[in-house]
């Protein structure tokens, strides 16, 4: 038991140290990989050479002047544009299936095997 | 007249399939042995279809654009090599090829299962049968390679640039093995269903053809991204497109399978789920193809869309679906469960659980976005970032699990020593944090699944330390294992360490970040057979270390079709790649180029190909146990 107690001091002291440590300031990259090029076949705005994907960068380059948040620019993109271009599908009603059905499988598949296949003695 | 001959073929064909079907259900009634005129139906079967592919292959050779799949695909000019892998690089030749393996799978099950039940193989041989003629009529009716066009064109149109390219030459047959080699376990699990052929001994009859299937679904994936990598010129290697998807479905279903057969051949557990196995992992190929071919899906690799084909193809998915639910309602007999929560049985059912949950997430991410639009009319896109935040956390769980999981015994198990998975731990979080130390920090997620891989590798490494003194070593195991922690490894650090710079840049100009400088130094104009090009000449320069290399992406102008591709320049070593992209601006002497440097990549197509080795070495060490 002490053992285990120590251990996870071990640990959550090294992380609190170390993990969060990451920078905070948004880098523009991610935001054109997490945007889908309109004009292409199935490419991100980072990945493509059109002059969509230009002009788009010049737009996000903007946006993080002002001071816009990672969030904030994908809605205003999603506004923009339609929820089409961002690669990261919404939280929002429509999408509700999505983002939970998989987690929903995972509990009930934990479920099943270590609940409902029990050995019956 | 190749269209002709290739015509004779496929009808010869349908009525081979057809006779042997006919002479399998004939053959049925009677006791005895399996009547000797099947198998050879069976082999003319194999042969006649192989020689209708090479019949096609010729035509693409000789350029014959009286057939309309070589005047849309092929040219004149390509080189030979690009003719023939212009074969099965278009709809209709991939098809053909489709054929060829569901008729020689066929044949080869026959062979190879001596020891089942007569009734068993011939249902199997029916069943696979009735695919084939599936195919076969799509072929004829819909898809027809040997279709004529008239008046003959005199040039073709060429094929798709990114297409002409070895590594994508080869991945398309290695794919096809491993999801149409899944049609020869969808049949023989609709054959025992029938037949109840339920025993144990059914999974040796199936079990070296899911391991095939598995190796070279594995091996296909890989090569498709090798060329992801080099050829689509972003850099990365997965970008969760709905095809990538579509190959990486019935891999989940694969590696479920496989690894509950070891229960069921083991303990005769899990019978109905063994065969819902089979049944998902064909069903989830046809799906995959339905979703490429019928151009539902917006993606890089829609080149060969067409919605008629979409219906066929539709229709037969349907068809496959309620024939294999309505079967098993009617053979459902309530399982034996009788497992113990601490047992190897619990923990390889853990693999399942976790390879449904990523069947499940991935699969609701490829069609989710059909529904949407086809519902609300809103068209969403799922990407990466959807599927790294569903996955990956529970990876670090599966990653531990999957440690554990291999040292439990069966039926009843107890861990002994607990202590050395703390120690295990210790040792993953202190490599972890030499990692932090020595390079950089990270976010939180990606400390875990480093810990959580390293805690596999440090594990699996400790296994062998301890079954080399029992002498007891299951190496398939072990090497899948590790290399899939190794895997998991490379990909993290792969991603964490990743380094990308975009610049717009004239020649004779130089940028400079972290310790690196980049110059442009020289622009070529070279004429090539099939294209012109555009070479660049830059020089990446480490101020740091001093060291150069110079690194030459192209910008390609394709003749025909008229296409403009971006080559990139890669510079590949065991510790990092460099990797630069260039494309020129409309109306500006400015060029725009993309430097990454990505470290242990090579790595990560070496972890692929070991755990495909594991499973190469399960397989060899099963057919010298048989």
């Amino acid at each position: 038991m002490i053992m285990k107690l120590n251990f996870f001091l071990f640990f959550f002291i090294f992380f609190s140290k170390f993990a969060f440590s990451a920078e905070k300031t948004i880098d523009p990259n991610l935001i054109h990989k997490n945007l889908r090029c309109l004009v292409c076949q199935g490419q991100s705005i980072s990945d493509s050479n059109s002059d969509f994907a230009q002009t788009v960068k010049l737009v996000v380059k903007d946006l993080i002047d002002e001071g816009k948040t990672e969030e904030e620019i994908y809605e205003f993109m999603s506004d923009k544009y339609g929820e089409w271009i961002v690669f990261k599908p919404q939280l929002n009603i429509q999408n509700s299936l999505l983002w939970i059905l998989p987690y929903i499988v995972l509990i009930f598949g934990g479920f099943l095997i270590f609940t409902f296949f029990k050995k019956r003695q | 007249m190749l269209s002709n001959l290739g015509n004779i073929l496929l009808f010869l064909n349908v009525i081979l399939s057809l006779s042997i079907i006919y002479s399998a259900n004939k053959n049925l009634k009677i006791s005895g042995e399996v009547d000797k005129n099947i198998f050879q139906l069976s082999l003319i079967q194999s042969t006649s279809i192989i020689i209708c592919f090479f019949v096609l292959i010729a035509a693409f050779i000789i350029s014959d654009f009286s057939l309309i799949t070589v005047y849309q695909n092929s040219h004149s000019l390509k080189p030979l090599f690009y003719k023939i892998a212009g074969t099965w690089g278009n709809h209709e030749g991939s098809l053909l090829l489709w054929a060829i393996i569901l008729s020689i799978f066929s044949f080869l099950f026959l062979v190879y299962n001596k020891n089942h039940p007569k009734k068993f193989r011939l249902l199997t041989l029916i069943i696979q049968n009735i695919l084939i003629l599936g195919f076969l009529f799509f072929i004829l009716f819909n898809s027809n390679p040997f279709s004529k066009i008239s008046p003959i064109p005199s040039e073709g149109l060429g094929l798709n640039p990114i297409l002409q390219d070895p590594a994508l030459a080869i991945h398309p047959p290695l794919l096809y093995v491993g999801f149409v080699g899944a049609s020869i376990y969808f049949s023989a699990a609709i054959a025992s269903l029938i037949t109840n052929y339920s025993e144990k001994s059914f999974s040796l009859s199936i079990k070296n053809w899911v391991l095939i299937s598995w190796c070279f679904q594995t091996l296909g994936i890989l090569v498709g991204s090798i060329w992801a990598y080099y050829e689509l010129g972003w850099g990365g290697f997965w970008f969760w497109d709905p095809v990538e998807n579509a190959s990486l479905l019935p891999w989940f279903a694969m590696t479920a399978l496989f690894h509950s057969l070891i229960v069921f051949e083991k303990r005769n557990l899990f019978y109905f789920w063994v065969i819902i196995l089979c049944l998902i992992t064909f069903t989830l190929s046809v799906t995959g193809t339905f979703l490429v071919r019928s151009g539902i899906l917006n993606s890089v690799h829609t080149f060969a869309s067409d919605p008629t084909r979409g219906i066929y193809i539709l229709i037969f998915l349907s068809l496959m679906i309620f024939g294999s639910i309505f079967l098993l309602f009617q053979k459902y007999k309530k399982g034996n469960y009788d497992l113990n929560r601490n047992s190897k049985e619990t923990f390889i059912l853990v693999n399942n659980w976790f390879m449904m949950f990523y069947l499940i997430t991935v699969l609701l991410g490829t069609i989710y976005p059909i529904f949407t639009d086809a519902l609300t009319d809103n068209k969403i896109s799922v990407g990466p970032p959807f599927y790294n935040a569903i996955i990956f956390p529970v990876v670090v769980v599966f990653l531990l699990f999957m440690a554990l999981g291999p040292k439990a015994k069966w039926i009843k198990n107890k861990f002994e020593n607990i202590r050395i998975y703390f120690l295990i731990l210790t040792g993953a979080i202190g490599f972890n944090l030499a990692i932090i130390f020595f390079f950089k920090s990270y976010s939180l997620l990606s400390n875990f699944i480093i810990i959580s891989a390293l805690f596999l590798i440090i594990s699996s490494l400790m296994d062998i330390a301890k079954a080399l003194k029992k002498n007891k070593l299951d190496f398939a195991r072990i090497i899948s294992h590790t290399s899939f922690g190794f895997l998991v490894l490379f990909i993290g650090l792969n991603d964490i360490f990743s380094l990308e710079k975009d610049y717009n840049i004239k020649l004779g100009e130089t940028k400079k970040f972290e310790n690196y400088s980049i110059q442009l130094q020289n622009l070529d104009l070279k004429n090539y057979k099939n294209y012109q090009a555009v070479i660049g000449k830059l020089e990446i320069k480490n101020i740091n270390s001093n060291q150069t290399n110079i690194l030459n992406p192209e910008i390609r102008i394709y003749d025909k079709p008229k296409t403009l591709t971006y080559e990139a320049a890669i510079k590949s070593s065991l510790i990092k790649d460099y990797y630069l992209t260039m494309s020129n601006i409309d109306r500006s002497d400015y060029y725009n180029i993309k430097f990454q440097k990505k470290p242990l990549m090579a790595w990560i197509w070496i972890s692929v190909i070991m755990i495909v080795v594991g499973g190469s070495i399960r397989l060899f060490s099963n057919e010298k146990n048989n």
